[in-house]
């Protein structure tokens, strides 16, 4: 059989169809070695590189030769997975059942109190299924809230510190997410001071729902945001719409139900597919993208039986015979991203180059349209594996790594060119219909809207109220800096450059972002 | 019924420092006061359609027809040349809006929104029109209303106001008459006088004062302003807003910007004669 490269392979010796080939050997040992040779990697950061490569030793799983050309065009891609991920790419434990039950394989009692549930909750993430980190540590204020009277309220918030303190400095990463809200409780409360207090570059996601979100727990968490750039701001009734309540937000802003999680993200590199279409939008969206969301499905499937009938991930596996994960709310991500440069595309294509997505409304419209398009494509092909969300992928907005360059993360307006604020919303608005996966769209404040969080929270109002699923909120100042999805501190960036070990490796994914999009770093502000 | 019409100079979609919450913001055309400071003095003096300025638009946005100027605000780039080219520094591009049409201009920004202010200019000047537009906005919508004025005019211009009128903010620009006069070329009394009876009817939000120096960034004048308000009601909310050249005309343009320190002095000031909610801009 033909030999097959990928266009961007993780590891240079990747091979598709037969794995690491005597061939490639010299190649998979200098990797090894510059992995144990780089001084910018801590030994746990080596130990879970060079996994990673063994694993990346395999073949990918088997695919037909149309699905496997998309992969090599780079149109569709697998992002940093490997070929043969033998676990699931998130996962979304139950730990409030770990807490009222105990376990069994842990060797852990039912919480009594707020030190035993903390304790607790740290031990399960020390031993979470997928990846080295806990991208989903619980909804934290619900699984609290029941033990935060068990303690004087000072011990109780010093127990909740060196909790928090711990989350970061054990699992140090931006992709390790905890889940706010929508109900206000001392818990919550709690939480979001602590946090505000350390300045950890733990993810956070506030649950926001105006009806039920009382409005000064809503302004504290705006005070945070514009502190240290989190809480995000999530639509909850728009996604109870589309998840029911079991829904929780892992890693970047990533949605999956509770007790399920994710098997994979293939991704839709919708620049590449534009530009391979040709000029003519209505090919793009009648033609391309049907042939595409063919393929894209059997990876999808074909990568998440794997994970089931090769690894067999779910046997043997205490996460799922205790109760916390369930094979049947699994699904897998189908995600875009470059969207602004498709819809630039088609523009550019028919001599109307300034008419450009977040400017021109025929822009935006072909921008939306093609959302729905994916969505139907999505719809029209169903993966058995994917049960968690009626057989069909999760549609998912892709915010990009290191490695893209000139593509915009997901579904956004390239960063530095947004219209003003008002327009800017309205035009992601719309793209965020169907993206039930996750989505997100930054929006960045200057100082006046330190001393009036409320006028801050109006055009959050508004903006779920036009349809944004979520919202990161940050001011110019901060030092936390949204990268695409997940945080990392400017300090961190920093010593990245200058090549220093750090704890948290989601700094270097950051550091090449900020390097190919300075942007990132000198966001235009907006005036308020 | 006689359609009455407002002098608008522009709309500002959002601010967050014309009152509670994020605001769009409407400033009138054409004030009585003539302050030395005045931040945005093209605002003061209406246009007399002399058409000086129609020669000089290096854009062509100015045209004019059947003896009134009018603009063209597509060709225009805000280039201020017609305002420093304007014989009474005023400016061309003020529209003439109905109450219905500034409604139907503000009417999609509603969910982004707490309220609508109106600012200038001076408000007290178009009482009948901003009223005819507060009932428009209290009609369609949740939105709050709220005037930013000088209180020249003194408690009987704004009792029609009332009944669509949710919060005022009005300008104490000195403590003292003579620093007043020397500042506006007006009396303090009727100001004083607008800031009692717009708090006994529970609708002042806050009175405001730009710290100025040589006229108010001292703590003499500092205190005649805090003793005056604390003898009306300590709980009202004082915004000391500190002096910036930008926009500034004439000698003010050089003045220097009160510091940090400065700022923070006249605060505790204020605090210290029983003020409790005593705030600053940046």
């Amino acid at each position: 059989m033909e030999k097959k490269t990928l266009a961007v392979p993780f590891h240079e010796f990747e091979n598709f169809t037969e794995g690491l080939t005597p061939g490639m050997a010299a190649m998979f040992k200098q990797s090894v070695a510059d992995t144990i040779h780089d001084r910018s990697l801590i030994y746990e950061q080596k130990r879970d590189a060079l996994a990673g490569m063994a694993a990346a030793a395999l073949p990918y799983p088997p695919m037909s030769d149309e699905a496997a050309e998309l992969l090599e065009s780079g149109i569709l891609c697998i992002l940093g997975e490997g070929p043969a991920h033998f676990y699931p790419r998130y996962a979304a434990p139950d730990y409030a059942r770990l807490l009222q039950n105990g376990s069994a394989f842990l060797e852990l009692k039912p919480a009594g109190d707020l030190m035993e549930a903390t304790a607790s909750l740290l031990t399960a993430y020390k031993y979470f299924p997928c990846e080295a980190l806990p991208v989903f540590i619980g909804r934290l204020d619900e699984l609290l809230e029941p033990y935060i009277d068990s303690l004087p309220e000072d011990l109780a918030r010093k127990v909740l510190r060196s909790f928090w303190l711990l989350v970061d400095r054990l699992n140090p990463s931006g992709f390790v997410h905890a889940d706010l809200g929508p109900a206000e409780s001392k818990a919550g409360r709690m939480l979001l001071e602590v946090d505000r207090e350390l300045q950890t570059i733990t993810n956070l996601t506030l649950r926001y729902d105006p009806q039920v979100t009382p409005r000064q727990f809503a302004l504290q968490a705006v005070g945070n945001a514009l502190e240290v750039t989190k809480p995000y701001f999530l639509n909850h009734p728009a996604m109870l719409k589309d998840w029911g309540e079991d829904y929780v937000i892992a890693s970047c802003y990533n949605a999956m139900r509770l007790r399920g999680g994710i098997y994979t993200l293939v991704r839709l590199n919708l620049k590449r597919a534009a530009e391979y279409s040709g000029d003519d939008p209505e090919r793009f969206l009648d033609e391309t993208l049907p042939r595409i969301g063919k393929y894209w499905a059997e990876i999808i499937e074909s990568r998440s039986r794997y994970i089931i009938e090769d690894a067999r991930w779910f046997e043997d596996n205490f996460w799922v015979d205790e109760g916390y994960l369930q094979q049947d709310k699994f699904s897998a991500y189908a995600g875009v991203f470059a969207l602004a440069e498709a819809a630039n595309h088609f523009s550019q294509a028919n001599g109307k180059a300034e008419a450009r997505y977040g400017w021109d409304a025929g822009a935006n419209a072909l921008a939306a349209r093609i959302t729905d398009r994916v969505h139907e494509i999505l719809e029209a092909n169903p993966i058995p594996a994917c049960a968690g969300t009626g057989g069909r992928a999760c549609f998912h907005a892709q915010v990009g790594i290191t490695s893209d360059l000139d593509t915009t993360p997901a579904v956004r307006v390239p960063s530095g060119q947004e219209p003003e604020l008002y327009q800017h919303i309205l035009t992601e608005a719309p793209t965020h219909r169907w993206i039930m996966g996750g989505v997100s769209t930054i929006l960045e404040f200057d100082q006046t809207a330190a001393a009036n969080p409320a006028a801050v929270l109006d055009i959050i109002d508004g903006a779920h109220h036009a349809g944004i699923r979520n919202l990161s909120i940050g001011s110019a100042t901060s030092e936390f800096v949204r990268v695409t999805g997940y945080l990392v501190r400017r300090a961190d960036l920093e010593a990245h450059q200058a090549e220093k070990a750090l704890r948290h490796s989601s700094a270097a994914l950051g550091a090449g972002v900020m390097e190919n999009n300075p942007n990132h770093l000198h966001r235009i502000t907006r005036k308020v | 019924m006689e359609t009455t019409f407002g002098m608008i100079n522009h709309v500002l979609p959002r601010s967050f420092v014309d009152g509670p919450g994020n605001r769009a913001v409407v400033f009138v055309q054409g004030c009585n006061f003539h302050c030395l400071y005045c931040h945005n003095p093209f605002t003061i003096n209406f246009c007399s359609d002399c058409g000086i300025c129609v020669q000089a638009c290096p854009q062509g946005a100015l045209r004019m027809e059947n003896g009134r100027v009018t603009w063209d605000r597509n060709r225009c780039v805000e280039c201020d040349t017609c305002i420093k080219t304007c014989p009474s520094f005023s400016s061309p591009r003020v529209s003439r809006y109905t109450p219905q049409a500034l409604w139907a201009e503000l009417a999609p920004l509603q969910a982004f929104i707490s309220g609508v202010s109106i600012s200038g200019g001076e408000v007290s000047l178009q009482l009948p029109f901003i009223t005819a537009f507060f009932e428009q906005v209290k009609w369609h919508s949740r939105l709050t209303t709220l005037i930013e004025t000088n209180g020249y005019a003194g408690p009987q211009a704004y009792l029609p106001l009332l009944p669509v009128l949710d919060m005022a903010m009005v300008d104490l620009k000195a403590g003292d008459d003579q620093t007043h006069e020397r500042l506006t070329g007006k009396p303090l009394a009727p100001v004083l006088e607008t800031i009692q009876f717009l708090h006994a009817q529970g609708k002042l939000y806050a009175v405001q004062q730009v710290i100025a120096p040589g006229f108010t960034e001292d703590k003499d004048s500092m205190l005649q302003t805090a003793q005056l308000l604390a003898g009306i009601d300590p709980g009202i909310r004082l915004r000391l807003l500190r002096f910036r050249p930008h926009g500034t005309s004439g000698a003010a343009a050089e003045w220097p910007s009160p510091s940090d320190e400065s700022m923070e002095n006249l605060m505790d000031v204020a605090r210290a004669c029983g003020l409790t909610q005593v705030e600053r801009s940046l």
